[in-house]
């Protein structure tokens, strides 16, 4: 057989060292022609298909990162030819995951495929490896549940990982989501019960992944579940510990604006619906056993063990999916916003909690009122359900978001619940002033431009320009900024400030990648294998990447990659290859698999 | 009228310093928190999009750029890192080279080679002309009087005929700028009374850049830095200027310390070399905002200052305690960098003396020319509200 390669890019970064490359090409049997075209080439096929007549090929191999862009032109130079245009191979180097310390071994492995015209996942994938049918998911944001509901309901084993006391992650914390305004809640909470009650997955919350080994398709992992000190098949949730529990904490779920019991439930929907003791503030635990310990005697289903003790065990699983989500970034080290300073500057999901009808306050939005902390005797800010309403609030878009100092990138959400917060904010006050300062508005998405529209013609006050400062004047709230519509500097007195705060990385993410051998994109979420070919995948087959832990998205976007990656798995799982993208095979088996099955 | 645009304009800016003005997003924080602007000069953010539109015509009629005392604030504040500052900076060294009718400013902003290659001949020539007057006469070892190395009257003639001819070109294009400011970029018709009545602004402004105290950065510095350092040093400068065009006779009689004169000589000499070791070394430890991006006519510019200043100390020096010959080299090379330095002035950063106030002058003719035509609409119709 003669072959020819031909070596072309469609983008300029040249990841890989072609010297050595063509090299080995040169080298493998049948190959008669090499010639390297470049990025981008304009290729013609009439003038091409003079070069494949003079060198008569029988094959053509087209080598490079997405060489598939090229083949029409290649297949049809063929055919003018005289030769097989369905002989025109590709040797897709960043599709097979040739990127990174082993690129250019793993290009040759791709490159020898494509010469014998051998499908590279079928020669690199050791063959009939078995692949354990169970996933792990980590993280039980929305994500993660759609994941474990996908697989679970195609009758695959699903151990859920969540890292606090219930799933739900943030979409949990919400009153509405844009641009709909359904009900977070309705949409969220039957999905979180069908994960607590399905037979095939098995939820372990307040948990934590400790430790991978193992190759795709078989791994083994340890997990740690720390004491919940409740038993989560007779707990009853009654609530009768929390009341009596002495102790009071900042409630995380909440976002810091409420507090909570040291033995709590996040919040009454949580999935598992059971109490869980806080070791870190619980009086009992913290003094050995020597004070406290009310709640023990107040459950009337003694299911309360405070001397319980972490559990490690180590599950078996065929491949792994991560599906950590975000945080928010910290508004205290962003100065000219006087978040942390002014009482009444809260952040997104602080506002979140306020607006929540579950919440603090019911769901009224107010301004924090004063009150003395009888046992500090301090001064605190808090939010009460019989406090003020605001009746100017700001809300400020791009907070340390497409900021060189802060996060250079869009969040991407920020826009879009901020118009929600105004809506909300005047659904719920009417006469309220509501001023949005905004740089772009990213309304991308579907409904998304209507509903910004939607939100101006309701009387919200959009002004161009990010406001520069909020400062305190005679002990009003000034923000400053210049509109820029207008072109004038302009003050606005509010009595509310909502920062729109971005989003960065779970706390975590940095260990779970060094635990699972995984990259992190430069702005520190985790790289997928390829943007837009293959966006839930990693360059480690068998790990896969699942909403917002991937880069900024809204849950519509989250929701179909939680389906997304169960997809992946199943394929894996189904066709019992083991996974997509990374061979452990050494290049000379890839190439005797390669021609072995090319014969067969 | 349609304004038309330039879409080099920003390439050519670049070569003044205007490096990151595409980052700019306009979120108008720079503007928010600029203490200078106000509802008629509002900046940077807007001189940042003229800029990245290419408006031309807007930038050169513009007062803003000289409203920007860089006091760093705006570019601190910057989400994008676009330095608006820096872009106010690099229009006044546009603009210089714009107001200038020789072009000779452009040359030297747009090349540093140019600019230094000139200081450089100019420094020679000035060398060759000194020795060549010595092969007919002058000693190396007179210092003072008729007989002197470099005898005070001929240079005293020098420095006024060459001050002379250079004040001339400022003075010109002092003219172009109040042309192109005022009749182009004026969109009101001004009374001349309204230049009388803020007449004022230019002394009040030329001695004491008191807007320069009113910055953010200013007022936090404590010491009023730079407000007071850059006032010694201008303060020092025209005393000096003064001095040395009008009394130069007196500065270089000696051997012994003429006090009347030289007293003002060590409180000018004292401003002076604080100033340039205050500026060269913000710009050489580069902390704040306005000392990042050193264009190659900043450092031509203290350097050339701090090499007058240290040579007229020593030549002082020197001529003081009996050393004729060393004080006569030194006097030599002083001359060296003051001609080409004086030679500089109308095409150089340091035009911003003249400049600078005009503009803070224009800027207040404006303002009022415009709240005079308000209150004559007014009063030919009673109904018409301002906006
Ligand atoms: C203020 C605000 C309002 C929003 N409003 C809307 C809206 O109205 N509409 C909309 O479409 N989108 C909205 N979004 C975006 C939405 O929150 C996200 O798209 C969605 O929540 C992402 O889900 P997720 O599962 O990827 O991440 P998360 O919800 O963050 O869930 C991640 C889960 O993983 C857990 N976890 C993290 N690390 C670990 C670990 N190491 N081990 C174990 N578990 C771990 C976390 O505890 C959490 O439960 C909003 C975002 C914000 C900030
Ligand atoms: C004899 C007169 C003057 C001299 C010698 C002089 C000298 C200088 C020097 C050395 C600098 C610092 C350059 C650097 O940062 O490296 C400077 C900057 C500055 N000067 Fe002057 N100056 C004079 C007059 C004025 C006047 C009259 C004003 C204002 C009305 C003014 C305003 C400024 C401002 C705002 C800066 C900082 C911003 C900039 O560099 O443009 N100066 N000047
Ligand atoms: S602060 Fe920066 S990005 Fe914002 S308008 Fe000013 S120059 Fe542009
Ligand atoms: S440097 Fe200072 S004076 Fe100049 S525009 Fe920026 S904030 Fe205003």
């Amino acid at each position: 057989m003669r072959i020819g390669v031909f070596f072309c890019q469609v983008d300029q970064e040249k990841l890989i060292n072609l010297d050595q490359i063509i090299k080995y090409a040169d080298n493998l049997p049948g190959v008669v022609y090499t010639r390297i075209f470049g990025v981008k080439p304009k290729l013609n096929p009439e003038e091409l298909s003079i070069l494949l007549k003079e060198y008569a090929f029988e094959r053509i191999v087209i080598a490079g990162d997405s060489p598939g862009y090229f083949k029409p032109v290649f297949a049809k130079a063929m055919a003018l030819a005289g030769g097989n245009p369905h002989e025109v191979q590709l040797a897709s180097f960043r599709e097979h995951g040739a990127r990174g310390e082993e690129a250019v071994e793993r290009a040759k492995g791709i490159l020898a495929c494509a010469s014998y015209a051998v499908p590279y996942s079928l020669a690199a994938i050791p063959k009939g490896a078995p692949v354990h049918p169970s996933t792990l998911i980590i993280g039980g944001g929305v994500a993660g549940i759609q994941a474990a509901l996908e697989l679970a309901d195609a009758g695959k084993p699903v151990y859920l990982v969540e890292r606090t006391g219930t799933i739900g992650g943030h979409m949990a914390m919400f009153d509405k989501t844009f641009p709909t305004l359904d009900c977070a809640a309705c949409i969220l909470t039957p999905k979180m019960v069908a994960v607590g009650q399905h037979d095939m997955i098995r939820l372990l919350t307040n948990a934590a992944v400790e430790g991978v080994s193992g190759i795709p398709g078989s791994y083994k992992v340890k997990v740690r579940t720390r004491a919940r000190c409740v038993d989560l098949t007779s707990c009853i949730s009654c609530g009768l510990c929390s009341e009596v529990c002495p102790v009071k904490v900042i409630s995380e779920f909440d976002a810091g604006i409420s507090q909570r019991k040291a033995i709590y439930i996040p919040f009454p929907q949580a999935v598992p619906n059971v109490y869980m003791v806080d070791a870190d503030h619980c009086t009992y635990i913290q003094s050995d056993g020597k004070k406290c310990g009310v709640c023990l005697k107040k459950c009337p289903k003694e299911c309360i063990n405070l001397n319980e003790s972490d559990l490690v065990e180590e599950i078996e699983v065929g491949n792994i999916i991560l599906a950590t989500g975000y945080d928010i970034l910290d508004a205290s080290i962003i100065p000219q916003y006087g978040y942390g300073i002014y009482p009444n500057v809260i952040t997104a999901i602080e506002f979140e909690r306020l607006t929540n009808a579950s919440g603090t306050t019911g769901g009224k939005i107010v301004t924090k009122t004063m009150q003395v902390n009888k046992r500090t005797g301090e001064k605190e800010w808090i939010f009460d359900s019989t406090g003020p309403s605001p009746k100017n609030v700001a809300i400020i878009h791009c907070v340390g978001s497409r900021d060189k100092k802060y996060n250079g990138y869009c969040s991407r959400v920020c826009c879009m619940y901020s118009l929600k917060f105004s809506h909300l904010v005047k659904e719920k006050i009417p006469e309220v002033n509501c001023y949005e300062f905004y740089i772009d508005m990213r309304a991308f998405g579907k409904g998304y431009e209507e509903f910004a529209e939607r939100i101006r013609e309701e009387g919200t006050f959009v002004v161009r320009g990010r406001s520069a400062t909020v400062s305190m004047d005679n002990g009003n709230m000034v923000v400053k900024g210049e509109d820029i519509v207008q072109d004038k500097v302009v003050e606005f007195p509010v009595d509310l400030v909502v920062l729109a705060v971005g989003l960065v990385p779970a706390k975590g993410t940095v260990e779970l990648c060094t635990l699972l051998g995984l990259t992190r994109d430069p702005d520190g979420w985790f790289s997928e294998l390829d943007y837009n070919g293959n966006p839930t995948d990693t360059e480690r087959g068998g790990i896969y990447v699942a909403g917002m832990c991937q880069g900024p998205k809204d849950i519509p976007d989250t929701v179909a990659q939680g389906s997304a990656v169960a997809a992946g798995v199943l394929r894996s799982i189904t066709s019992g290859r083991g996974i997509g993208h990374h061979s452990n095979l050494m290049l000379s088996e890839i190439e005797a698999r390669a021609k072995s099955i090319h014969t067969f | 009228m349609a304004i038309r645009v330039n879409p080099r304009l920003i390439e050519d800016l670049n070569r003044f310093g205007a490096a990151d003005v595409q980052m700019c997003y306009h979120c108008g924080d720079c503007s928010a928190v600029c203490v200078h602007t106000d509802d008629m000069f509002r900046f940077p953010r807007k001189s940042m999009r003229q800029l990245q539109m290419g408006l031309e015509k807007r930038l050169d009629t513009a007062l803003e750029p000289w409203l920007c005392y860089y006091c760093g604030q705006c570019s601190d504040q910057c989400p994008r890192e676009a330095h608006p500052g820096e872009t106010m900076m690099s229009l006044r060294r546009w603009l210089i080279n714009r107001y200038d009718i020789t072009g000779i400013a452009g040359k030297f902003f747009r090349s540093v080679q140019t600019e230094v290659w000139t200081v450089i001949i100019m420094g020679l020539l000035t060398a060759l002309a000194a020795l060549g007057y010595h092969l007919f006469s002058g000693s190396i070892y007179v210092v003072d009087g008729p007989d002197a190395f470099l005898p005070s009257h001929i240079v005293h003639m020098f420095d006024i005929a060459l001050g002379s001819v250079l004040g001339i070109i400022l003075l010109l294009n002092a003219l172009h700028m109040w042309s192109l400011t005022m009749k182009e970029g004026g969109e009101a018709s001004i009374p001349w009374w309204l230049y009388i009545k803020s007449i004022l602004q230019l002394p009040l402004h030329f001695f004491t850049q008191k807007r320069y105290a009113e910055c953010i950065t200013t007022k936090k510095s404590g010491l009023y830095m730079p407000w007071i350092i850059h006032l010694g040093l201008m303060w020092g400068y025209v005393t000096m200027l003064v001095l040395v065009m009008v009394f130069l006779p007196y500065l270089q009689k000696g051997p012994e310390i003429f006090w009347p004169a030289h007293i003002f000589g060590y409180l000018a000499s004292i401003g002076l070399l604080t100033g340039v070791f205050y500026f060269i070394r913000s710009r050489l430890i580069r902390k704040y905002a306005q000392y990042h991006k050193s264009h190659s006519t900043d450092w031509v510019f203290v350097i050339l200052l701090a090499l007058i200043t240290i040579t007229g100390i020593l030549q002082h020096i020197f001529h003081r305690t009996g050393l004729p010959v060393a004080a006569n080299i030194t006097y030599l090379l002083h001359l060296m960098v003051v001609v080409p330095w004086l030679l500089r002035m109308p095409f150089s950063k340091w035009a911003h003396l003249v400049y600078r106030p005009l503009a803070m002058y224009f800027a207040a003719v404006r303002k009022n020319a415009y709240a005079w035509q308000e209150k004559k609409q007014r009063s030919f119709s009673p109904d018409l509200q301002p906006i």
